[in-house]
């Protein structure tokens, strides 16, 4: 199932355009996570988590899916395959792993927006929750996504056992098999 | 004869970052088991109306009505 070279270019750019676009988001996001925690304006920190409700459902999540998807339709339409090559499959893994916990955390985003929108938060209120949008989880998605963007652009050798049977082990089958 | 190559293994980075996967895997399951970064999983996000999550359990169950 491969891609013409027209449907294949059509498909790598959108790939690039989601992937580069959502390690954007995630970096815009990590701002303003640092903001909503760090800072003693209290319309800052109002302004920073109603911001993240909004580019996280409008956005962030959007473009990880579509990253997603692209990325399975780019490795499947072109001779890379989604399981002949480490770097590929590491990739898959990395965004299948940034993508679910971005949707785990979806719920606390909102839940700190709707806190956010009824009172002014202080430093203290829902203190750990907000932390832990910075770091572990929007840090940590960032370095994710800076993996896999540098898999993308350096495509390590290595293949796997399956993959390497694909290449090398079907035109050892007799005719017909 | 390229046929019968035989497969030559896991290139070395890829057993680094699994190694490195691993270790962040267990020290994952580490913080959330032991309750060292406090109560994890979605359930902790929702506070029960309360959103001064920052302040101490007892502040709320001391105002709380006995059963």
């Amino acid at each position: 199932m491969t891609m013409t070279s027209g449907l294949r270019k059509f498909a790598l750019t959108a790939h690039v355009a989601c992937s580069v676009g959502f390690l954007g988001a995630v970096a815009g996001f990590l701002a303003l996570a640092i903001a909503g925690l760090s800072s003693r304006d209290a319309q800052v920190v109002r302004a920073a988590y109603l911001a993240m409700e909004l580019t996280t459902w409008s956005v962030v999540v959007p473009l990880s899916v579509a990253s997603l998807l692209t990325g399975i339709v780019q490795a499947l339409g072109t001779p890379w395959g989604l399981f002949r090559h480490y770097w590929v499959l590491v990739k898959l893994l990395l965004t299948v792993v940034t993508t679910s916990v971005l949707l785990l955390q979806t719920e606390p985003i909102s839940h700190i927006a709707a806190a956010a929108a009824e009172k002014v938060l202080s430093s203290a209120d829902l203190r750990a929750l907000r932390s832990s949008l910075v770091f572990p989880h929007a840090a940590g998605g960032l370095l994710l996504l800076l993996v896999t963007t540098t898999l993308s652009v350096y495509k390590p050798r290595g293949m796997t056992r399956y993959g390497w049977r694909k290449k090398h082990g079907q035109h050892a089958l007799p005719n017909g098999a | 004869m390229a046929d019968l190559l035989p497969y030559p293994g896991t290139p070395r980075w890829v057993k680094v970052f699994g190694i490195i996967a691993i270790g962040v895997f267990l020290l994952i399951a580490i913080v959330v088991f032991t309750g060292v970064g406090g109560p994890h999983g979605p359930g902790r996000h929702i506070p029960s109306g309360d959103i001064a999550g920052g302040t101490p359990s007892s502040s709320t169950t001391d105002s709380a009505q006995p059963p």
